[in-house]
């Protein structure tokens, strides 16, 4: 039933960041628009996976575990001769020397919305800002990260309780089936629609440092440091906090509705979970957290810690 | 003036689809007041070639500057048009025969699904099998109709209540190829089978023949989906036996105010209402409440995409309105029988309205394929 001439398929060459765009490589290498995988600063197990793969499908493959290896880009593009370069969550800025092969080719998939979520790290950002939607973004590509035109934001739902480990295997999941629309718009259109960014909303995020990963309790809601909890999990391990002078990563927690009149940041009372007092007059319920020790749950902890009150930070 | 863009399908044994989907938007409108509205057309084949529907989907936008557009097509067409319509930043109305299972329900704010639910009819229908009292069933169908996914919802939702489909026959889809002899053997083997049939257009007509033929007077118990209830073409179908039921998403006899004017106005064309003119019909009071949203909103799509989850109107078929998570629309469905003309044709008979329509629905969406997969892209009845 379906038509589609092999012959004229578009030839398309994906440069990816690891196994965050698995996915969507198996299933333009199943419909047959790859023709060539690089890949920036994977891990050695990544690297040779999809080398053998590459060269059991009959398909050009490139390793740049470096900002130097990048100088051999442009003359492996001119050889292989893509109709278009797919970047997905590519570690490495293509400098002018390599877009100059034609800057209506490269087209990013950025897992974030544009221009609101600019930056190396869109998904904790949205969790962090307690989006209820995120989006992965085509756009055209240019020499500066994140900025070229807008072809479409392909909207995607977050789960109350969604962590970075959730969304990020959720986004890749989804991935696979936006860069094949993407694939397919290609092939049929006759143009690609798209527009230039709107720099009144647009906002880059830095990668984030311990000061965007440290709860402050005194200033934050417990919908903000549950946000951040999950933002934080497993790229983090967790959201840093300090508990008696010891640098700790809360991992799990959720919302305690119940009221308190301890200063924020006080330990209410600790059974099976750590309950903590938030400026609100909400409470969090640490289940799992990482200390010095090693990753434990609230009741281990009890056991190791047994201090009925102190103060966070 | 505003434009809407439809995408016509067509169908060697419904040849009258494109005329039924067009007649049924224009009337639709022009009985809301609006046929100041341009509407235009843009021919797809069977919705299956992948470049024709988004070169005319593409047309329809970008030359005719449409406003909405609405299309015959299935799920997978659809998700070739999503990126599209994320770019254009307009909206699209599937019409959606309901068919096929998508591998997953991911709701986009621009794609709202208006649906004959025939895999949700086809579930209803093997759950009235079983509270029939059958243990046993066949999967009964054709080359083509097996190509879609009703054929797993009718046999899960058959097994998830308690049955077991003993046997399964798939027939050719040419005249020569077509053949229900099998079911012969297999009835002999298992008794008491009730037969979950899906079958569209010429097969319907094939297939009660066929019993007729091979197990007269037997009134074998046959269990079918929407599409099997296709009035038009039962009207030409000969009367096979007296035990034929299942679900049915629309009839003549529904009797309403909206339904009245449905048919009487589709009548006074000249065309015979059927399931594609109800269907263009009902989208006409989608595609004015998306306009009015997009003036609101200020073709924010988003913001357009709400309004549209929340709104429901009185249709043909019953009250109409949209499930937010997958954005289709969720309308009556009806527990029916087939029954004879005094010529010894076909009839609908519309029992009693179904039950947990809604809850059926959310449990369709949330069931694992376990990895079946449908390789039509056709719009459903168009080969």
């Amino acid at each position: 039933m379906p038509v589609f001439n092999m012959d004229t398929t578009k030839k398309i060459l994906v440069l990816c960041g690891g196994k965050f765009a698995f996915p969507a490589l198996q299933l333009l290498a199943y419909e047959k628009f790859i023709c060539g995988i690089g890949i920036g600063k994977g891990s050695d197990t990544i690297i040779e996976a999809l080398e053998r793969e590459s060269k059991d499908s009959n398909i050009g493959f490139k390793s740049f575990c470096n900002k130097k290896s990048m100088l051999e880009m442009r003359a492996w593009i001119d050889d292989l001769q893509p109709d278009y370069i797919f970047c997905i969550s590519f570690p490495f800025l293509l400098p002018e020397t390599i877009l100059s092969y034609g800057h209506d080719k490269f087209i990013n998939f950025h897992p974030g919305p544009l221009p609101q979520y600019r930056g190396v790290m869109p998904i904790f950002e949205v969790l962090k800002n307690q989006e209820t939607e995120t989006a992965i973004c085509a756009h055209f590509m240019n020499s500066k990260f994140d900025e070229g035109n807008i072809i479409f934001n392909d909207p995607i739902a977050i789960q109350k309780g969604d962590t970075y480990g959730k969304l990020t295997v959720k986004l890749s999941e989804r991935m696979a089936q936006v860069t094949l629309n993407m694939a397919n718009m290609l092939q049929f259109a006759s143009s690609i629609p798209n527009q230039p960014q709107d720099e009144t909303i647009s906002c880059y995020y830095e990668k984030p440092q311990l000061s965007d990963t440290y709860i402050n309790w005194k200033r934050m809601d417990a919908d903000e440091i549950i946000a951040l909890i999950n933002a934080c999990n497993p790229w983090n391990i967790g959201a840093d906090a300090t508990l008696f002078g010891e640098q700790i990563k809360i991992i799990v927690a959720s919302l305690l509705h119940e009221p308190h009149e301890n200063q924020p940041g006080t330990i209410v009372s600790l059974n099976d979970t750590i309950n903590i007092a938030c400026e609100d007059n909400m409470q969090i319920a640490i289940e799992i957290l990482s200390t010095d020790k090693g990753i434990m749950t609230a009741a281990q902890f009890a056991l190791l810690y047994p201090v009925p009150t102190s103060t966070l930070n | 003036m505003q434009t809407i863009g439809i995408l016509l399908a067509r169908s060697t044994y419904y040849q009258t689809i494109g005329f039924d989907l067009y007649e049924g938007l224009r009337s639709g409108l022009k009985h809301l007041g609006r046929n100041d509205i341009k509407i235009v057309t843009e021919n797809i084949g069977f919705g299956a070639d992948k470049q024709q529907c988004y070169r005319s989907a593409e047309k329809l936008l970008l030359e005719e500057d449409a406003s909405v557009v609405i299309a015959y097509i299935g799920h997978r067409m659809a998700q070739l048009l999503r990126p599209l319509f994320l770019a254009a930043n307009k909206m699209l109305i599937v019409l959606d025969a309901g068919a096929n299972l998508p591998q997953e329900w991911s709701a986009c704010p621009n794609i709202f699904y208006h649906s004959l639910h025939n895999s949700l009819g086809a579930s209803l229908a093997a759950k009235q099998a079983t509270n029939d009292g059958y243990t046993s069933a066949g999967m009964v169908t054709g080359y083509y109709d097996g190509g879609y996914l009703h054929t797993y919802s009718i046999s899960k939702s058959f097994e998830e209540t308690g049955g077991t489909i003993s046997f399964n026959h798939a027939t050719g889809y040419k005249t020569e190829d077509f053949t229900i002899e099998p079911l012969k053997n297999h009835l002999e083997e298992f008794p008491n089978s009730a037969l979950l049939s899906l079958f569209s257009g010429d097969f319907v007509q094939w297939y009660f023949k066929g019993i007729k033929n091979s197990f007269e007077e037997q009134n074998l118990p046959v269990y079918l989906p929407p599409f099997g209830f296709e009035e038009m073409m039962l009207s030409d179908t000969e009367y096979p036996s007296n035990n034929i039921k299942g679900i049915a998403a629309w009839s003549k006899k529904i009797n309403s105010v909206e339904n009245k004017i449905f048919l009487e106005t589709i009548t006074n064309t000249g065309r015979i209402p059927n399931l594609f003119s109800l269907l263009s019909w009902e989208s006409a009071a989608i595609t004015l409440k998306i306009i009015e949203l997009i003036d609101e909103h200020k073709n924010n799509i988003s913001l357009i995409a709400v309004g549209l989850q929340s709104f429901a109107f009185e249709g043909p078929r019953g009250r109409i309105y949209f499930d937010s998570k997958t954005n289709t629309s969720i309308a009556p469905l009806y527990n029916a029988s087939i029954i004879a003309t005094n010529e010894g044709k076909c009839e609908v008979q519309i029992e009693s309205e179904a039950t947990g329509v809604f809850e059926h629905f959310e449990k369709l969406t949330t069931q694992e394929l376990n990895n079946s997969t449908s390789a039509w892209y056709n719009s459903y009845a168009c080969i």
